[in-house]
């Protein structure tokens, strides 16, 4: 079981990209500090962040095809059933998610995991954007604030963000 | 992989493990910015996600 600590999986990967979309990538060469959980997991309460894209049927789809990216969020219940959402999202391949929405929004296993006490509990709300902007100041200074803002109000102990 | 980053369809306990796993990071984690390398390979998710739904009965 290998641990590299804070290091890129694939060195470089960042500055090829950026070669190719000027801009479009946030580099990072620090981290925030870690922050250490206050309570046992077994009594936090966890919200999730997804940029899979997720949302509840009947709210507004997030504008896949704009050419710098959609910089607005969803609200997805957290005791919502797979069958109850959809995904809106261009950008990954979606044919395991579209069999068992768990592998990309883990939410029953989430729910699961809060039944078996090894999460305390979930905010009333997860989080779901779509992954594609193009403007990483913008998503840093409007939509990252904003999902903060939002799961700072659910009174959060820790959030499990996960990419898509 | 790409869209499937907890794991292949139907294998709840792969699932399940991902999760705590990632979870565990908040403890056992040193400093921030740490990469943890889940022990299993893709084609490893893949053939037993395959065996699942067979027993299942819902191989594609």
């Amino acid at each position: 079981m290998a641990i590299s600590k804070g290091k890129e999986l694939r060195p470089g990967l960042w500055e090829t990209v950026n070669e190719r979309y000027p801009g479009s990538m946030i580099t990072k060469t620090d981290f925030v500090p870690l922050v250490k959980l206050s309570k046992p997991l077994g009594e936090a309460r966890l919200a999730f962040i997804s940029t899979a894209g997720i949302q509840p049927k009947g709210t507004l789809p997030f504008d896949t095809v704009h050419p710098v990216g959609d910089y607005t969020f969803r609200r997805v219940p957290s005791d919502s059933k797979p069958a109850e959402l959809e995904i809106h999202q261009l950008k990954y391949p979606t044919f395991g998610a579209n069999r068992d929405l768990n592998v990309i929004f883990p939410i029953e296993r989430l729910q699961e995991l809060t039944n078996e006490r090894v999460i305390g509990s979930l905010t009333k709300n997860f989080y779901s954007f779509i992954g594609y902007n193009m403007d990483p100041e913008r998503l840093e200074r409007t939509l990252a604030e904003d999902i903060a803002d939002a799961v700072e109000a659910e009174n959060a102990d820790l959030a499990l963000l996960a990419p898509a | 992989m790409m869209g499937h980053h907890f794991g292949v369809p139907f294998h709840e306990e792969l699932q399940k493990r991902i999760i705590r796993t990632a979870l565990s990071r908040i403890t056992e984690a040193e400093k921030s910015g740490d990469i943890y390398l889940f022990p299993m390979t893709w084609a490893e998710a893949r053939l037993e996600g395959k065996e699942i739904e067979k027993k299942l009965g819902i191989a594609p």
